[in-house]
């Protein structure tokens, strides 16, 4: 009787001695990044066949996840590169002194938005936010083209949105569509208005993004706002019966940014990676695979994929500094006087 | 009392291995929460108490938890008691699938649900089918729903606590009762439930804490139901760390009232000794009753196993192609050759088994001796230690993973020079934590169960203290110790909560894997990883029940 548990704990130690020895042989690079496994592993594939005796690691974490992960780890840095959040999170993050200033070699070929006055993050991609529906659910002349045509009752209990409160992309469409309408009056009013029409029309907000598309596919609600990238995935990868139109009065643009961690042990390597992801020739690599547009300015349009030919991105102007100051409010608001009040 | 260097060496490991793992770490989230903007204050606290939002949240938390102990005692006991007591045919087989929920990994369990009975699922489609309504039967939203994940997942926690008290029990008292003329209500409600009472608490207590510490259901079947989780969640992603962590704290606070009185609520047990006499199961003979036993029986087990079959299902099916159809149109064996075919496919798996279990036998170890010293001894601290160990289950994953890892993140002298973030030995450790309570309830409504004479008569007759361990109280104890841990191992197969703020690229769980696959839209991968893990957590629960139910009694 006794036998087996001695045998138990002698399978449970082997297993700890197991656990314990790892091995270390290559210098090892880590990224921390949410643009997917597949992206990842092409970068890491690509870069680690130029640089044999380095081998990239990377966690694939949101990049909430990520910005909890930098703080915390910030008396002991583990990771070198964080690689994907908007604008706004790396500009909390580099004030938070999160970030070690680095000026890529094509650090003029953005735009004046696209980059860090202190060079501590730099613009990568931009994504715009899309109108997303079911083409097999709707008929051509019901597409909506533009933001306002959500608000039309004939979407009540159709329109199906993505939890503000939690997605830096729904954030971003939310508070675009209170500054479009700030100028006026110099309140939120108007935009608050606005979110209360979409609010009558939608029937769901949805945890995250897969189910919000699922959901769409499944034909559970007809329309949706969300970002390029994940809808192109989805419809050319997944193969969902899903189709996107860029708004006809413009798109907010989230600026996607790179940046290196303070504290980076392999700094030399962290600026070597930083600028291999962001060369012409894997800028329009994540423009073709994975659908991310470049940020660079000095990229041949010629070259660019035929899918971003094809469409056209009016950008929406939105106040940064606005934008940044107000948003945790308005969200508040929202979350307290607008969701769910409008369509019961 | 010969023992005491023996008691003190086992709570001084005790007492070292609580106030390291879990009393420094979360005294950062108390001393937070006093803070706002780096300054002492109590505006954190003042907030929660004006704010309606947070009030209404703590009320939906703490009544919902209730209801899911209610719901799952009902149906654990119920399942337990039949399986136990009645003889029909296909028993084995339903007594064998009961715990199955217990191998939905949370992650895959809610997505399954969702197929099965959202909106557009299958059940939900079916029925529409069936009596050609125009709009669901049902919306898989709000308390409603919330409660009957809860049910789905907790029950479980009161079959097995149950189920193996059932097995330690002593069948001649029932006897005994029974040809003294007792009637079935009185024997039920005079012997069986006093002596079952340990277990009723132990799985009452990790369900209630459990489901007011549970993120996944409320975040996607919540609907706009305010709930704690939820709430903290939110001050977190809306930069207000300190309002947080005071939330965290009125959430640990209402679990350890429940814990407290829970355990003072809780007096001796009648008298069980341990004796020979096994069950004996009542046939039923009756054909009606036996149809309708059946018929429930078959209902209940084709709930259960339901959400398994749908991962099944999705594993097969074509990525993409399933919209409109109840069923998936197209099957496919590539979601499997996909995920074989990637060299790095078997890493999460060897990751999990391993850390999980090591956790599992690090809280089976600690258990033994603190379960000990927790039900037979008394000394001052004693109940603070229990309170101890059940904080890391109270508390929301995420708030356990941020404090223990800004506590280990940089060598302290009040760390003792431990630095464990970045390391592999962080998830173990904090799996560890998480999972003690599964075992060490488990252990303790096992020795409470026991008469506490059986040892005094063995060292009396001269047995050595070990001897007594090794021949009288290990056997008693061990099967409730071993169907812990299994749980244990089970639970930490599954975590991602607190893994996904910790985890480090050799320690990659396959909780992460399945949540990575989601968000890329693999939901076809996603399912044949959730396979996986539902396979090797029934295993680990097999062996669990095997080593628990052998007759250890016949070592006395």
């Amino acid at each position: 009787m006794s036998r087996r548990y001695f045998l138990l704990i002698f399978i449970l130690l082997s297993i700890l001695s197991l656990a314990t020895c790892q091995k270390e042989s290559k210098t090892s690079l880590l990224i921390y990044s949410p643009h997917g496994t597949e992206l990842l592993e092409a970068m890491k594939a690509r870069f680690e066949e130029k640089n044999p005796q380095v081998e990239i690691q990377f966690l694939d974490l949101s990049s909430q996840e990520i910005y909890d992960r930098v703080k915390l780890e910030r008396a002991n840095t583990q990771a070198d590169i964080w690689w994907g959040a908007s604008a706004i999170t790396f500009g909390q993050a580099a004030e938070e002194g999160l970030f070690e200033p680095y000026k890529p070699t094509w650090a003029d070929k953005v735009t004046e938005i696209a980059r860090d006055s202190q060079d501590r993050w730099y613009g990568t991609f931009q994504t715009p936010e899309v109108i997303v529906y079911n083409q097999t659910a709707l008929k051509t002349e019901d597409i909506p083209k533009d933001w306002d045509d959500l608000l039309d009752p004939k979407w009540k209990g159709r329109l199906i949105v993505r939890d503000p409160v939690r997605s830096d992309t729904m954030r971003t469409i939310f508070g675009a569509m209170i500054l479009r309408q700030w100028s006026a009056a110099q309140t939120p009013d108007a935009g608050y208005d606005w979110l209360r029409k979409l609010d009558a029309n939608t029937k769901e907000y949805t945890v995250d993004g897969t189910l919000l598309l699922q959901k769409l596919a499944r034909q559970e609600g007809v329309v949706s706002l969300w970002d390029l990238p994940d809808v192109a995935l989805a419809i050319n990868r997944q193969k969902m019966p899903l189709e996107f139109v860029i708004p006809a009065s413009g798109t907010p643009l989230v600026i996607d940014g790179i940046a290196i961690i303070k504290g980076t042990k392999q700094l030399k390597l962290a600026q070597e990676f930083y600028e291999f992801v962001t060369t012409e020739e894997n800028l329009l690599l994540a423009a073709s695979e994975f659908y991310h547009p470049p940020l660079r300015t000095d990229i041949d349009k010629a070259k660019l994929p035929d899918w971003l030919r094809k469409i056209e991105i009016k950008p929406m102007p939105v106040d940064q500094t606005l934008y940044k100051t107000n948003i945790q409010d308005w969200m508040r608001y929202w979350d307290s006087q607008i969701r769910n009040q409008n369509n019961r | 009392m010969r023992d005491k260097p023996i008691f003190i060496f086992f709570l001084l490991i005790v007492c070292l291995v609580l106030f390291w793992g879990v009393f420094y770490p979360n005294l950062s989230v108390l001393l937070t929460s006093f803070q706002q903007k780096n300054t002492w204050s109590l505006a954190n606290y003042k907030e929660i108490f004006i704010s309606p939002l947070i009030l209404r949240a703590t009320f939906n938390s703490f009544w919902i938890s209730i209801a899911t102990v209610i719901g799952s005692a009902i149906v654990g006991g119920a399942m337990a008691l039949i399986f136990h007591f009645l003889e029909f045919p296909g028993r084995r087989i339903f007594a064998a699938l009961a715990p199955l929920p217990l191998l939905m990994p949370p992650l895959i369990g809610v997505i399954a649900f969702i197929f099965l009975y959202g909106e557009s699922g299958i059940i939900s489609r079916v029925i529409i089918k069936t009596f050609s309504l125009t709009s669901p039967a049902w919306q898989l939203n709000g308390p409603g729903a919330i409660l009957a994940v809860h049910i789905y997942s907790f029950y479980a926690y009161f079959y097995t606590f149950i189920s193996t008290s059932l097995n330690n029990l002593d069948y001649s008292l029932l006897d005994a009762a029974r040809s003294l003329g007792a009637s079935r209500q009185k024997i039920f409600f005079s012997i069986l439930l006093p002596l079952l009472k340990p277990a009723l608490i132990g799985a009452s207590l990790l369900t209630f804490m459990n489901s007011m510490a549970s993120f996944s259901a409320p975040y996607l079947f919540g609907g706009g139901t305010p709930m704690l989780t939820l709430q903290i969640f939110n001050a977190k992603v809306g930069s207000q760390w300190e309002l947080a962590m005071a939330e965290s704290v009125l959430l640990a606070i209402l679990s350890i009232f429940a814990l407290i009185w829970l355990t003072y609520n809780q007096e001796t047990t009648i008298g069980g000794s341990k004796g020979t006499a096994s069950i004996t199961r009542r046939t039923i003979t009756n054909f009606w009753l036996k149809l309708t036993t059946l018929f429930v029986t078959f209902i209940a087990i084709t709930i259960i196993i339901l959400p398994l079959l749908t991962l099944l299902l999705i594993s097969f099916a074509k990525d993409g192609s399933w919209t409109v159809e109840i069923l998936p149109p197209s099957y496919t064996f590539s979601n499997y050759e996909k995920v074989f075919s990637n060299p790095r496919f078997i890493e999460p798996i060897y990751n999990s088994l391993i850390m999980s279990a090591l956790s599992a036998a690090g809280a089976f170890f600690f258990s033994l001796p603190a379960a000990y010293l927790f039900t037979r001894t008394k000394f001052f601290g004693q109940k603070a230690l229990i309170i101890l160990t059940m904080i890391p289950w109270a508390l929301p994953g995420t708030v356990l993973g941020l404090s223990f890892a800004a506590s280990f993140n940089e060598a302290k002298w009040s760390n003792g020079g431990i630095v464990l973030i970045g390391t592999f030995w962080i998830l173990p450790i904090l799996y560890f934590l998480r999972t003690l309570p599964l075992v060490l309830r488990s252990t303790q409504a096992n020795l409470e169960q026991v008469d506490a004479n059986l040892e005094g008569a063995s060292r009396s007759l001269g047995a050595s203290f070990f001897y007594t361990l090794r021949h009288v109280i290990l056997p008693l104890i061990l099967p409730g110790a071993i169907s812990g841990t299994a749980l244990a191992f089970a639970t930490a197969m599954g975590e991602f909560v607190t893994s996904v703020i910790v985890y480090v690229p050799n320690s990659r769980p396959i909780s992460i894997e399945i949540a990575a696959q989601l968000r890329a839209f693999h939901l076809g991968n996603a399912a044949v990883y959730g396979v996986f893990l539902t396979i090797i957590i029934a295993i680990s629960l097999l062996i669990g029940r095997r080593l628990s139910s052998t007759k250890l009694s016949n070592n006395i």
